[in-house]
């Protein structure tokens, strides 16, 4: 996963302290050596970093402290200074009428951005609107203009005026009638005079209630600059940072936000346009030390359940019926939530790192084959796939139609067995209503390490 | 973009002079008792280093005036900040700080300039470009069209670059055509078509979810029948470890058979920039990179990441919105501004 590097550095240094039997200065200098590097090769401020290591130094050359006293204190040490590097969480507290003005570097994901906020939070019932002011890139209006199609939201945009100024009194009165403005405003350098005094106007003019910087994952030493900049031109009120499903540990981007005390709001996931998460430090650590993060998991179960279907299936199973076509759709939304290893990663006692990656290419090219092994079923078969479990010929001639193996059929089968299985426990009328909590998912994780086979 | 780098490491060295000249001073009279703690700390370690060995007694005293490995690491420590504060990559400092181990340890650090060494360990890790259009302009005797394949992970710049490429090309009396292969994107079609009609050159196009090797290879296609010197291939931007998106790119390369494959990054990437640059370079074995947004981060530290892990050189630097704000990357300059 992406931070198996950082997180790994900091478990070994943790691991190294709490069974050494002496913390001398070599056990002490190899850790923070380790620690060390790990942050820089995070892209954290190289000062920040040194100032940690002087304190972790501070600390473990006191002498006054000894023993396990001293072990303790250290874990804590590294711990919280993380934590500190990361900042504190805080919510975005939208009222219940608001305007979001968006801004940051060049192709730092502004309008792919703001069409996925737009989407959560319509999801989360709110009138959301979309509002386009970047007349500078070519096809910047283009861009939210589909995207809003995407994300089934309204944009307002003029492909034509070059003065975001008048594109603002054209809509100014329609957009009154929209409980959340999102504004999409050009690419700029925190550097450039002109480009700052641009936005300054534009924020003057518009009074939105919050202004969000938008920032790569990836950025270098030169985050702290850009945030340093933009939050003296404007007091930006928080931070999102896009592109947190690369290989980049976003070091410099998370501390930047907490050294200048800008929030930071959300992480950009994927492509997709529900790939949008809130964003905790507190569980951002516990997946840099491999706990997993189920509240991560929850919310993007949220976004990705398509209501319609969901009721449907449910409806169905209030019936009694549960039929291979379900089980197919239901695969389905669950694949729409992302990549497998993406998912795994979330789920506590599951570590993408301990399953091979093709394993989960393999998983995604099985829905294909199961997809074709359904089309070739009769009805009879698709409705009550009991009934094949005992017939080795009925599934030796879907295998035959679809192009697949027997093997194939028989797992798919023995899925289906499963889900149909877990939904005769006590959770399903939980699950059922859509809602699933914290305890429900490490039942199901646990029920689903055992069985899965990936 | 060097600037503040240049700056740092000018302190750096003339910091070591003066001190080199305040321990000389002192050294002259013993007689002042009070000395700055610093400095007496200073005299003290550099006498561990040059005076230390020569305590060793007799006539192989002499050969043992060697620098040390923790002395060189100390030495080193400070450079290795400055390089990180400017962005160079742990790995690219990592690789420079051992190559430069080998060759000094054992010497006589009276001898050692470290400065010196460091700007040499830099020269060699940065290479120079050939000559972009003379390169074309070579292969075009040859065979015609030169195909131009740009790559990279979202947001780079990809195409604004390509219309820049264009633009230059155009000047240097270069026919140009391109190809709208981000066929993702929301809007990128969109995109270069409005720099396509700006630079009043044909686009090859299709629908988006389209393949976008059949793209470029139309183009070619295109080229060729209307005797267009180059043809520019545009991709989705992807980030490096989706395993699928990265077969896609390897598609289109083998497909399109491109005589130029390009990786643009961006310089105000950090250490992610080595990993970016070493995925695409073993995907698709890169020709050369450009790196965009050099006008926002004057670090420029991404440079030597990139050429260390990649050994390809830097064809180009982006350095604004306009099309003309291409620069060709000039080492010597680049080294100059360094100013060791």
């Amino acid at each position: 996963m992406v931070l198996d590097k950082l997180g790994s550095a900091l478990k070994s240094g943790i691991k190294k302290i709490s069974s050494a039997i002496f913390v001398d200065k070599k056990l002490v200098d190899a850790i923070i050596k380790d620690i060390q590097r790990a942050l820089i090769e995070a892209d954290v401020n190289v000062e920040l970093v040194f100032a940690l290591s002087q304190k972790i130094k501070k600390l473990a050359y006191d002498e006054n402290i000894k023993g396990i006293e001293k072990k303790e204190q250290l874990v804590k040490l590294i711990h919280d200074e993380i934590a500190s590097l990361l900042g504190n969480k805080k919510e975005l507290d939208l009222p219940k009428k608001a305007s979001i003005m968006f801004l940051g570097l060049y192709g730092a994901g502004k309008t792919t951005t703001i069409a996925k906020l737009g989407f959560y939070y319509s999801k989360r019932g709110r009138k959301v609107a979309l509002l386009g002011l970047d007349t500078q890139r070519p096809a910047a209006m283009d861009q939210l203009e589909q995207m809003a199609k995407k994300a089934k939201l309204p944009a307002f945009i003029d492909k034509k005026e070059k003065d975001p100024i008048k594109i603002i009194k054209q809509y100014e009165t329609e957009l009154k009638k929209y409980d959340l403005i999102l504004i999409d405003t050009a690419g700029r350098d925190g550097l450039n005079k002109e480009l700052i005094k641009e936005i300054e106007k534009l924020n003057k003019k518009l009074k939105p209630d919050f202004r969000i910087l938008v920032m790569p994952a990836d950025i270098g030493q030169t985050a702290k600059t850009q945030t340093q900049e933009f939050q003296k031109a404007l007091s930006i009120d928080g931070v999102i940072i896009t592109r947190m499903d690369g290989t980049s540990k976003a070091g410099g981007a998370l501390t930047a936000c907490a050294e200048t005390k800008a929030p930071v709001f959300f992480i950009g996931v994927g492509e997709q346009i529900h790939e949008i998460e809130t964003f905790d430090p507190e569980s951002f650590i516990q997946r840099l030390l491999g706990m997993g993060n189920l509240e991560a998991l929850l919310e993007h179960v949220k976004s990705a359940t398509d209501e319609k279907q969901q009721k449907r299936i449910e409806e169905r199973m209030q019936e009694g019926k549960f039929t291979l076509l379900d089980l197919y759709s239901q695969l389905e939304q669950m694949n729409k939530m992302g990549s497998m290893d993406k998912l795994i990663g979330m789920v506590p006692g599951m570590n993408a790192a301990k399953v091979p990656k093709d394993m989960l290419a393999k998983q995604e090219g099985k829905m294909k084959h199961w997809k074709n092994a359904i089309s070739s079923m009769t009805e009879e078969e698709i409705e009550n796939p009991e009934i094949l479990e005992k017939q080795t010929s009925r599934i030796q001639r879907i295998a035959k139609g679809s192009g697949t193996t027997t093997t194939e059929i028989r797992e798919l089968l023995k899925q289906y067995k499963m889900i149909k299985d877990m939904m005769g426990m006590s959770s399903v009328e939980g699950l059922a209503e859509g809602k699933i909590d914290k305890k429900m998912m490490q039942k199901m994780a646990k029920k689903f390490r055992g069985k899965v086979k990936l | 973009m060097f600037g503040k780098l240049k700056e740092k490491l000018k302190n750096w060295v003339s910091k070591k002079k003066e001190e080199e000249i305040v321990v000389k001073t002192i050294k002259k009279t013993p007689t002042k008792k009070e000395k700055p703690k610093q400095t007496k700390e200073l005299e003290q370690s550099l006498e561990e280093t040059i005076e230390a060995p020569i305590e060793e007694k007799g006539f192989f005293g002499k050969f043992k005036k060697r620098l040390t490995d923790e002395k060189f690491e100390e030495l080193f420590a400070g450079l290795e900040l400055i390089l990180l504060q400017n962005n160079v990559a742990y790995e690219a400092v990592a690789g420079i700080k051992l190559s430069l181990g080998e060759k000094l340890i054992g010497q006589n650090p009276k001898n050692v300039d470290l400065a010196k060494e460091l700007k040499e360990s830099i020269e060699s890790i940065l290479i120079d470009p050939p000559n972009f259009i003379e390169t074309i302009k070579e292969s075009l005797e040859m065979k015609s069209p030169y195909v131009i394949l740009l790559a990279g992970i979202n947001g780079s710049g990809k195409t604004t670059t390509i219309a820049k490429l264009a633009h230059y090309l155009q000047k240097n009396k270069l026919s140009v055509c391109l190809a709208a292969a981000d066929t993702f994107r929301a809007a990128s079609i969109e995109q270069i078509q409005q720099h396509a009609d700006k630079l009043k050159v044909h686009l090859t196009k299709k629908d988006y979810g389209s393949d976008p090797a059949s793209v470029g290879f139309d183009a070619a296609v295109y080229a060729k029948k209307n005797k267009i010197d180059v043809v520019l291939i545009d991709t989705a931007g992807r980030m490096q470890n989706k395993d699928t998106l990265m077969q896609e790119i390897e598609k289109i390369a083998r497909v399109n058979k491109p005589n130029m494959k390009i990786f643009v990054g961006e310089s105000i990437t950090g250490n992610d920039a080595t990993e970016q640059a070493k995925i695409f370079n073993d995907t698709i074995d890169l020709t050369g990179i450009i790196l965009s947004k050099a006008d926002v981060d004057e670090k420029g530290g991404t440079a030597i990441s990139v050429s260390h892990i990649t050994k390809k050189p830097i064809l180009f630097l982006g350095t604004g919105q306009e099309y003309k704000d291409l620069e060709i990357f000039d080492k010597e300059n680049l080294i100059k501004k360094l100013d060791l």
